[in-house]
């Protein structure tokens, strides 16, 4: 069973996204700030982490996956977005100032989001 | 009325697309040259440009009437004389200057004279706020003019400045220096040392110093530049903010002409940061006499390979700045309206989001930073963040560059750490017999006695620079009045609370001076200035009223003296 870390503010989103990857058997733990996220990567040993971009800060979900890459971690990272709803702003791949696998945008399609994920754990 | 050539008029305005480009963004600069050339911008340039640029000329009449420094109804004299209006200005004289200039001249002010030599006109703040009266001949500045200076400035002109007494370039005073101001880091070094490390290091390191942005919001400088690094977009932009237009504010004038080369360091290293190809420094027009500087300046680094292609030999990383001219709009200084002018519009706020850090610059990610944050970035870069760290507050830290001036014995610039009270600011300065301090310029908050012992940082009384001074024989409703006047001028006049509310409010206070306001009244008026404050569409039109607000509450027993007494 494939371990993934949520990592975004949004406890309702969290909640959300939480019960669609618990019933498709993937083990989930949770985090709501950089520094949670940061401590649970440690302990949960995540197998993929799906980060928010806004949390307490603008740019904490980079800050974050800019860590884990200076770690040399290999977890893939699929970044939550939210083109057009709140910052109307459009992430790009950057290895050193977006070091993610991939994007994904607010609001989630589940079916959406699964196939991403599985594609991510694929490789 | 001379005549205008057509033909000769297409062959200069194909000369300038050539210079500045045919798109839109070409629009202000050949405005510019054009009205240098012939002294104003009659109705058949308009047109012309209009049909060059493949625009409406309805649209080049709208950018033409919106900025202070065009003139489109009457050819403007050889010497245009621009007196500062604004409140240091003000407070210093400058009432006597002006009417011996009408004297002298034998015109009012927005005037010409007949034999076309002399136009009068009033402008807002030059940055010479701890020199005042000061005032703009083109593109030459004077400070401290006196009215018994003034007819030698009126003869200097008369003979086109040929031995004249007075400086070229008007040199600062600065009282006090600190870590940023006295630093002996060479400019280059810190560009270096950025090349040498990665992006999202330079980055990190900025972050850890916790460095907000010197103009006055605070945004965190690191998560600007993230953003707009992370951002989508091929071509990305660096802007430097020199449109150093709040009243009160002189520190930028200084830094630009001391700190050139930690500034351009700033600017590249933050171009590296991000992913930028070009940058602006989006000057002033009212520091006109000092673009030629910057232009030297920016070709020596070209000729050191500090801008162009592969910068100090880092492949791929090309960078160069050039420099666009305002035109006399306050606003200007908001960033999107920065934006806005700098690709040709009327310099009007946009709509938040989407942000610069993604759709800057002609809809691409821009970082927008004011001249003493580039400085700041370079030399934390430079050196490390630990210097800067120890200095200031948790939420403000390191110093800030003040500007100073007012009723004070030693008005000019001063480096002080964030977190310092206004009385201890008011000791170093002379001022200790103020009545008021205004923090953060017109649109900031005048602070009364009672609240001296705040200090000067982003989480308690922010500011971009400005502190002035008012004793205690000033009286708090001219001074309400002069910055109410300052805004009502310099309205971009899109949004209505802050296009029509301000002129309501300085109605009240000629009525209050006239002692023909009631007590309701004025209560009125503060509510309809919290209606500007939560209602106008960008920062500068929200904080429109604060001085306002701020005077009326803390000087209420001043201002309720000039009221009827029947209404108590």
């Amino acid at each position: 069973m494939a371990k993934i870390l949520i990592v975004d503010d949004d406890e309702d989103f969290v909640t959300a996204v939480a019960l669609v990857l618990k019933k498709n058997n993937f083990e989930v733990s949770t985090a709501h700030s950089l520094e949670e996220g940061m401590e649970k990567f440690e302990t949960s040993h995540p197998d993929l982490v799906l980060l928010d971009v806004i949390m307490e800060q603008p740019d904490d979900g980079f800050v974050m996956a800019q860590t884990l890459k200076k770690r040399s971690s290999s977890v893939p990272i699929l970044m939550l977005t939210n083109i057009g709803q709140v910052t109307g702003m459009d992430f790009g791949k950057d290895e050193e100032l977006a070091p993610v696998d991939d994007f994904i945008q607010k609001p989630i399609m589940p079916s959406k989001l699964l196939e991403k994920i599985n594609l991510l754990l694929k490789k | 009325m001379p005549i205008i050539d057509r033909q000769k008029i297409n062959q200069e305005i194909e000369k300038l697309k050539f210079k500045f480009g045919a798109d839109r963004s070409a629009l202000l600069p050949m405005l510019q040259d054009l009205q240098e050339k012939y002294g104003y911008l009659p109705d058949i340039i308009l047109q012309e440009t209009a049909h060059a640029l493949g625009i409406h000329p309805v649209e080049v009449e709208g950018v033409a009437s919106f900025y202070s420094f065009f003139r489109t109804k009457e050819r403007q004299g050889k010497y245009v004389i621009r007196l500062c209006q604004t409140i240091s200005c003000d407070l210093a004289g400058k009432t006597n200057t002006a009417r011996q200039l009408e004297n002298e001249l034998g015109i009012k002010f927005g005037d010409t004279t007949r034999d076309h030599l002399f136009t009068l006109a009033y402008t807002n703040c030059l940055g010479m706020c701890d020199q005042g009266p000061a005032l703009l001949i083109n593109d030459r500045l004077f400070s401290r003019v006196t009215p018994d200076k003034v007819s030698q400035i009126i003869a200097d002109c008369r003979r086109d400045f040929l031995k004249s007494e007075f400086p070229e370039v008007v040199p600062s005073d600065i009282k006090k220096t600190g870590p940023i101001l006295d630093n002996k880091i060479e400019a280059v070094e810190p560009l270096k040392k950025a090349l040498s490390i990665s992006r999202s290091e330079i980055i990190g390191v900025i972050r850890d110093s916790g460095l907000k942005g010197r103009g006055g919001a605070g945004f965190p400088t690191a998560i600007k530049w993230q953003l707009a690094g992370a951002a989508k977009g091929d071509k990305k932009y660096v802007v430097c903010n020199a449109d150093e237009g709040e009243p009160g504010t002189f520190k930028d004038r200084m830094l630009l002409y001391e700190k050139t080369g930690l500034l351009l360091d700033g600017m590249t290293i933050g171009a590296y940061a991000i992913g930028a190809s070009k940058g602006f420094i989006y000057l002033r027009s009212e520091y006109l006499y000092m673009r030629k500087y910057l232009e030297k300046a920016l070709d020596k680094r070209r000729n050191q390979n500090l801008l162009g292609n592969n910068i100090l030999q880092k492949e791929g990383f090309n960078f160069d700045i050039e420099i666009r001219m305002g035109v006399g709009a306050y606003v200007c200084g908001e960033e999107t309206a920065l934006i806005e002018s700098l690709e040709g519009y009327r310099g009007e706020p946009r709509n938040r989001p989407p942000f610069p850090v993604d759709t800057g610059f002609q809809g691409n990610p821009t970082i927008v930073n004011n001249i003493e944050t580039f400085i700041t970035a370079a030399l934390i870069v430079g050196k490390d963040s630990d210097w800067f760290k120890k200095l200031g507050t948790e939420k403000s830290r390191g110093t800030k560059i003040l500007s100073v001036s007012g009723d004070c014995e030693r008005p000019g610039i001063y480096e002080l750490p964030f977190g310092i009270t206004i009385t201890k600011l008011l000791k170093e300065v002379g001022g200790e017999n103020a009545k008021a301090v205004q923090i953060g310029g017109a649109s900031g908050q005048c602070i009364a006695r009672k609240d001296f012992e705040h200090t000067i940082a982003y989480e308690d009384i922010g500011t971009g620079g400005s502190v002035i001074i008012f004793g205690p024989d000033r009286d708090m409703l001219q001074v309400a009045e002069n910055f109410l006047e300052f805004f009502v001028e310099e309205s971009c006049g899109q949004c209505t609370p802050c296009r029509l509310g301000n002129p309501k409010l300085l109605e009240g206070i000629k009525l209050l001076k006239q002692g023909k306001c009631s007590v309701a009244y004025l209560n009125e008026l503060k509510k309809l200035g919290e209606t500007i404050q939560l209602a106008s569409k960008c920062g500068l039109g929200q904080s429109s009223p604060n001085a306002f607000i701020s005077i009326i509450e803390n000087f209420g027993s001043e201002i309720l003296g000039r009221i009827p007494q029947e209404e108590f």
